[in-house]
């Protein structure tokens, strides 16, 4: 008899409370599909245990408590390419950073490529100390944002996050400090450790381009990616610099940043000669004058951006790397190779096995101002 | 007017009347807490915790969220996607490798560059089943490449086969199978593989490949990487686990060949492990940018202590050598050294290529570099040119031995049929002749028994008589049973 009774009997409690369950029902239903596009489904791998430039599904790897073991999959890297037209050939692209601090315009910056996101993979490595936990930290929650209740056209295809510790630790990451001649041999070996492995873990069967992107490079033109791969070169690296305003015009200005992009030297090579096994040569220090063409002074205004130049030596901030040039085993030396060190031993070492670098004087990307 | 019903006693919070004190206005009508109202609200309550959980529980406990698309009139698409991952966060701390992998979950990547392999697939796959170390926990990664016959279906039968065992230990983690052709011209047979001139490029295409293999198939989540060549063809069972003991970088175990008797039963095999010495240092520095050294060949005498030659059977399996050279035939490395950014140099570094220049490579950046001379694993006997010549030609004196045999085997045969069996004829023509002898003899003792005893008739004549009749008949037995039982088989 009660059922009956309430039913029959209206209660205004009762009513708002299903108006209110409708509406959370209505919502559910007309809410815009929090869920990814057939395609992306499709590319995603079965198992955890995958390259991780490919999403994944989570569920399979235990069902009723047994282990499903992994399938066996087929890579056809034959068929893999890196041409000059990089979105028509569906060609996939990891961007790898190494993280020491994380720029909100950084993400903004990746954000606004226009190159299809559901093609670029992004890979971090960031070290075990506290400003790496603050990095993490933030670089997650915007991950969230963009991956989970973002909209579907600015997902990326996978991110990885990777953290080590870095046996000489990056400790004092302030920019006199990291400078310092002395500093240097020491932290760009530990800087090409972590580029490293960072790269090797990552890389997988399926990358055609590798986009080395520093955590600080604040400022690109949007179809940096296609830009880039358009000169079909297998290394590529834009200018990089940087803006701040002129304490004299106090007006804003800009001025050249990245100085390991560079032709080579006589004078360098003679340097290099006298020096033991173990030295490395450096850019940018008065006491070691090498007299190389430096790619950051040969910016023209209003040069044409197009234009291309041979480099000996490259900078890291932001490099274009066809995949295959690094699966040949182009890796960037934690040890002097020829004198050099980290990038500009990466571009020693590409050269060995017959792949020359190249730069673009006047297509800049700019770094962050501290 | 004094309010009746409670604090007539002057005190706000009487204590029997606690309840009323927590309305507002005492002097209003409250409404009617009839026991009706109470369980309609009651029930009310129920329903919506009911509603609730529900909807709890199929957002976040019904397994796959299968309750959603019949909630939402199947406008949403089906439901794994809610199960897609983008994201993965790894800690490279955790994967730097320790003595004692297994105990840890440590994920091995075990990689294997194939070419015209299909020979040696099998017993390959008898080795991967017969592994110790945790199946589950090793990754394997097949680079063919260039391959003209059947590798590639029957790798990726056999893989199947694998995976899908009913034993749940044989089922292995990851598997890849990389297809890339880089276009070797040369060939893979013994003579072409092992001819000096073809080394330097031969061993730096080699690196190429195995540096494909591993930028596809190394993974955040792998503490050692195991290289393996396809043709070992004894090794011990436990060879990672004994290899990881060590705690080292990088460490090769020693690799030797079974050889035919007539080579000398034994020999070692992989050359590229080795100590570096003061003659090949001077000979590096006299070379050009871009040769590089192998070792084996009398063209570069290094006068350097191989790892293969220092072997002594009955050493101990856990004895240590650092070496500069590592072979590539059974390689266990750290991931951590493929990760710092060793790899196999496909251009001359310190005047190495490949598995050399690894190690090379690997000391280079101050990591450990050891082999095991005492423990040993045999790489198959594949016969060169010559020893295929050799042994032919012992294969033919073997048959000619053989034909020479048989051939007198049937001389011997053809003899034996041709010439009955003498023996029963000599047999009876010596019972015959000893017959006869007898028969003289006893005619001659007779002769001389009558010539001596005619004075003295004695029982001597009645003695010696018997005996020669016994002889006589036992004679003459033996004969007949021959001739009976030859008779009846005849017949028959």
């Amino acid at each position: 008899m009660g059922p009956v009774r309430s039913l029959r009997r209206t209660n205004p409690l009762t009513i708002i409370v299903g108006v209110v369950l409708c509406i959370v029902i209505f919502i559910f239903i007309l809410q815009p599909s929090n869920s990814d596009s057939p395609a992306r489904k499709a590319a995603a791998a079965s198992n955890p245990l995958s390259p991780p430039t490919s999403p994944f599904r989570k569920q399979n790897e235990k069902a009723n408590g047994k282990r499903i073991p992994p399938p066996v999959v087929h890579y056809h890297m034959n068929n893999l390419t890196s041409t000059s037209d990089p979105v028509g050939n569906r060609e996939t692209v990891l961007i790898l950073t190494p993280l020491a601090r994380f720029y909100q315009e950084y993400w903004h910056n990746l954000l606004r490529l226009s190159y299809p996101h559901e093609l670029i993979t992004l890979a971090f490595i960031i070290p075990k100390n506290r400003d790496g936990n603050a990095a993490t930290a933030a670089l997650q929650e915007q991950i969230t944002k963009t991956q989970k209740s973002g909209p579907e056209k600015k997902r990326f295809a996978s991110i990885i996050i990777e953290r080590q510790d870095f046996e000489p630790p990056l400790v004092s990451q302030t920019e006199v400090e990291r400078h310092k001649m002395e500093n240097q041999k020491a932290r760009r070996a530990a800087m090409s450790r972590a580029r490293n492995s960072l790269l090797f873990t990552t890389l997988g069967p399926s990358t055609s381009w590798v986009l080395w992107l520093d955590s600080d490079i604040v400022e690109t033109p949007t179809t940096l990616i296609q830009d880039l791969a358009w000169h079909n070169k297998p290394i590529i690296v834009p200018n990089c610099f940087q803006r701040f305003t002129d304490p004299k015009t106090r007006k804003p200005a800009e001025r050249p940043y990245d100085f390991n992009s560079w032709q080579d030297s006589d004078t360098a090579k003679k340097l290099a000669e006298g020096m033991g096994k173990d030295d490395i040569l450096l850019e940018g220090y008065a006491q070691m004058a090498t007299y190389r063409t430096l790619m950051a002074y040969m910016a023209d205004e209003g040069g044409d951006p197009k234009q291309e130049i041979d480099l000996d030596g490259v900078g890291g901030t932001a490099l274009l790397v066809k995949a295959e040039v690094h699966r040949d085993g182009a890796m960037f030396p934690p040890f002097p190779f020829y004198n050099l060190i980290e990038t500009e031993g990466f571009a020693k070492m590409a050269k060995r096995l017959g792949w020359g670098s190249t730069g673009l004087p006047n297509y800049k990307v700019y770094h962050y101002n501290e | 007017m004094l309010p009746r019903h409670h604090a007539s006693n002057g005190y706000p919070r009487g204590k029997s009347e606690y309840k009323e004190t927590y309305s507002i206005s005492p002097h209003r009508f409250q409404p009617r807490t009839t026991p009706g109202a109470i369980r309609r609200r009651r029930q009310l309550l129920v329903r919506l915790t009911l509603i609730l959980i529900v909807l709890f529980f199929g957002f976040f406990v019904w397994p796959g969220a299968s309750i959603l698309p019949v909630l939402s009139l199947g406008l949403m698409s089906s439901g794994d996607d809610f199960q897609l991952e983008t994201v993965r966060y790894y800690d490279l701390s955790n994967v730097q490798g320790t003595a004692r992998g297994w105990e840890r979950e440590e994920r091995i990547l075990l990689c294997a560059p194939l070419r015209d392999a299909e020979s040696h697939l099998r017993m390959f796959f008898g080795h991967l089943r017969n592994f110790t170390y945790p199946h589950h926990l090793i990754d394997l990664a097949f680079l063919v490449s260039d391959s003209k016959d059947q590798t590639l279906p029957l790798l990726s039968q056999l893989l199947e086969e694998l995976q899908a065992d009913e034993d749940p230990k044989q089922p292995y983690g990851e598997i890849s199978i990389i297809e890339k052709d880089f276009g070797q011209k040369v060939n893979q047979d013994v003579e072409s593989r092992h001819g000096f001139a073809a080394q330097a490029s031969r061993r730096k295409l080699m690196a190429q490949a195995r540096n494909w293999l591993l930028s596809a198939a190394l993974r955040p989540y792998h503490s050692w990487v195991y290289w393996r060549d396809v043709d070992v063809e004894t090794a011990p069972f436990t060879i990672l686990e004994d290899l990881m003991r060590h705690n080292k970088d990088v460490i090769v175990p020693n690799v030797w060949r079974p050889l035919p008797d007539w080579l000398g039963g034994e020999q070692p095999y992989d050359l590229n492990s080795w100590q570096e010495s003061e003659t090949a240092l001077a000979l590096a520095d006299t070379l050009d940018e871009d040769a590089v050294i192998v070792e084996g060949y009398a063209e570069y005498a290094t006068w350097r202590p191989h790892l293969a030659y220092l072997r002594d059977p009955y050493g101990d399996p856990d004895m240590e050598m650092d070496i500069d050279g590592v072979g590539g035939v059974s390689i266990l490395a750290k991931a951590k050294v493929f990760r710092s950014g060793v790899h196999f140099p496909a251009f001359s570094f310190e005047k190495h290529a490949e598995t050399e220049g690894f190690g090379k490579m690997a000391k280079r950046m101050q990591f450990s570099v050891v082999g095991l001379p005492h423990y040993t694993i045999w790489h198959l006997y594949e016969p060169s040119v010559d020893d295929i010549r050799h042994m032919e030609e012992m294969e033919k004196e073997r048959i000619a031995h053989e034909e020479e045999e048989k051939e007198r085997a049937e001389r011997m045969k053809k003899i034996k049929e041709q010439f009955t069996d003498p023996n029963s004829q000599w047999e009876k023509d010596k019972t015959d002749i000893q017959n006869e002898a007898m028969k003289e003899k006893a005619k001659a003792e007779k002769a001389k028994a009558d010539a001596a005893a005619q004075e003295i008739e004695t029982e001597e004549e009645t003695e010696a008589a018997p005996k020669a009749v016994k002889a006589e008949s036992k004679v003459e037995s033996k004969a007949e049973s021959k001739g009976d039982a030859k008779g009846p088989a005849k017949v028959q």
